[in-house]
């Protein structure tokens, strides 16, 4: 059975201005020891998630919700491992399948069909496994021919949609979504909306983090409301969408 | 498959204080990113294959270029200060071409691997691999390309067969870049970790290894040195290690010196990169 724990967990980002990342001022504060250049040399923080404590079990569908900057994306970083607690305990029991935006990370000059097995691997298939489901990914994005060609002779449409075919190609079992809907013509939402349903049916967690309240009401039974990286409501849907509209 | 964070305990699915207590220690848990990165081979064997590919994707000749521009400097070079140096070419040229061979291997996994985590910057923050993984991705890559390289070799071997032979000594090539890699992924560590943090390292190493190519002998031979200087030499690190490459590409026994001083600077680059990576592991990823 899925469950996910965070116990007072902060993430906290040092952020390095030009001067503190350079090495040249690390060897001047040792070369001069003054209190001077020291305190030019304390770094920012930002407290991107700010003591977040929460439990989410098996049959959760929960909308992730929230202004801009308010820890939304990091939260689903964490959750997906990437980033680790800066302090405080997470426990994660189940399979995480993230899908966040992959188009940054797609390499240009190789081919649709490339990106495909490449993308696959990194995410752990085996090369039977990546074998049998290529057929399935080119199918959801509809690219046809395309896919053979250069990823960069692509337009940014067909990009998304090979991106989101891609990341879509996995087991769910606790699900985490980056805002990655909506994208594409009328027929490849549409298409992609099925898939996500067929995906969110299957998963035992879903962690969705969107600001269409339709998506929110339409697929979650629980949202969680974040602001300043602290949470600030976590439960009924209807409740949470009314705190944040009032309050923006 | 249970993914387990920080504070997680694999074994159990309850969540009370004292599980808590049990949480696996930093050393442990760089201990299973490097048990994790090293299973995951045929990711970074993949990708380390791929970046040589797509360098010359659209080259008519492809990686053939590698081994095209290594022959062209390494002859060009070994005909110009084999008459600059007047040195026999019987001996010289051999001696050059291999020392580039080895040289070139080590810097570039020294300059490659202090940027092997901003360069994969996009990946590290998209998906969870092990941050092992990267490095093996990079010191994989330098090696394919040092078997290119390698082929320069094949026309001394038979033009010199005098000097460069190939015998029993040549399969100590194999333990050689086994024991390069290894140290290729202890430093390669420690430096793709400082040069995430501190992005001057970068061009640090580069200059440094410039004026390494000149302090170790690869253009000019240590038997130009006086008898009483030779010790400079072999208390040279790039020495040891350029050695355990050349040595064998000419079919000789590398001295035992070499292998004092490579297995001391082996067990210094575990050590350290034990400690750092135990340490500052968790913090890669924000550093980016």
């Amino acid at each position: 059975m899925a469950i996910i724990d965070l116990h007072s967990v902060s993430v906290a980002f040092p952020i390095y201005n030009l001067n503190s990342r350079s090495f040249k001022k690390c060897f001047l504060r040792l070369a001069t020891g003054g209190r001077v250049v020291e305190d030019a040399n304390k770094h920012v923080m930002v407290n991107a998630l700010n003591h977040i404590s929460l439990r989410f079990e098996h049959g959760d569908r929960i909308g992730l919700i929230g202004h801009n900057g308010s820890g939304k994306s990091t939260l689903l970083r964490l959750l997906a491992t990437i980033y680790e607690p800066t302090s405080g305990h997470m426990t994660i029991n189940g399979n995480i399948s993230p899908m966040l935006d992959l188009t940054p990370g797609m390499e240009t000059e190789l081919t649709g069909y490339e990106n495909i097995v490449i993308r696959s691997r990194l995410q752990g298939f085996t090369l039977q496994e990546i074998k049998n489901q290529t057929e399935e990914i080119a199918e959801l994005t509809g690219l046809g021919d395309y896919l053979s060609m250069p990823v960069r002779t692509y337009s940014s449409g067909m990009m998304v949609r090979l991106a989101f075919a891609i990341s879509a190609s996995i087991k769910p079992d606790i699900l985490l979504i980056d805002e990655i809907f909506g994208a594409g013509d009328a027929d490849f939402i549409e298409k992609a909306r099925q898939k996500m349903i067929s995906l969110l049916n299957q998963s035992s967690i879903v962690v969705l983090a969107t600001h269409s309240d339709e998506l929110i009401t339409e697929f979650c039974n629980k949202a969680l409301l974040l602001e300043a990286g602290q949470i600030k409501y976590f439960g009924d849907t209807k409740k949470a969408l009314d705190i944040y509209h009032n309050k923006g | 498959m249970t993914i387990e964070s920080v504070a997680a305990d694999p074994s159990s699915p309850f969540i009370n204080d004292s599980v808590r207590s049990r949480q696996p220690s930093h050393q442990q848990l760089a201990m299973s990113d490097l048990r994790d990165g090293f299973k995951k081979w045929t990711v970074w064997f993949m990708l380390a294959y791929q970046d040589v590919k797509l360098r010359y994707r659209r080259s008519v000749l492809g990686p053939f270029w590698i081994t095209l521009s290594m022959a062209i400097t390494v002859y060009s070079m070994g005909y110009l200060y084999g008459h600059l140096f007047h040195s026999n070419l019987q001996v010289y040229f051999p001696f050059l071409v291999a020392g580039m061979l080895a040289w070139s291997l080590i810097s570039s996994q020294f300059s490659d691997l202090t940027e092997a985590f901003t360069q994969s910057e996009s990946l590290v923050k998209q998906i969870k691999l092990p941050y092992s993984l990267y490095i093996h991705r990079v010191a994989m890559r330098n090696v394919i390309i040092f078997f290119h390289n390698i082929i320069v070799m094949l026309p001394i071997l038979a033009i010199y067969h005098e000097v460069a032979k190939v015998n029993f000594y040549t399969l100590m090539l194999i333990p050689g870049l086994l024991v390069i890699y290894i140290n290729s992924i202890s430093y390669g560590l420690i430096l793709g970790m400082l040069g995430a943090r501190y992005r001057d390292i970068v061009q640090i190493v580069r200059s440094l290894i410039q004026v390494a190519f000149f302090l170790t002998p690869i253009m000019w031979n240590p038997v130009l040195l006086p008898e009483e200087d030779r010790f400079i030499v072999l208390l040279n690190p790039f020495y040891s290690f350029v050695e355990l490459i050349r040595a064998p590409l000419l079919g000789a026994q590398p001295e035992w010196t070499t292998f004092g001083m490579v297995a001391l600077i082996t067990s210094m680059g575990l050590f350290l990169c034990m400690k750092m990576f135990s340490k500052y592991r968790a913090r890669i990823v924000y550093w980016l």
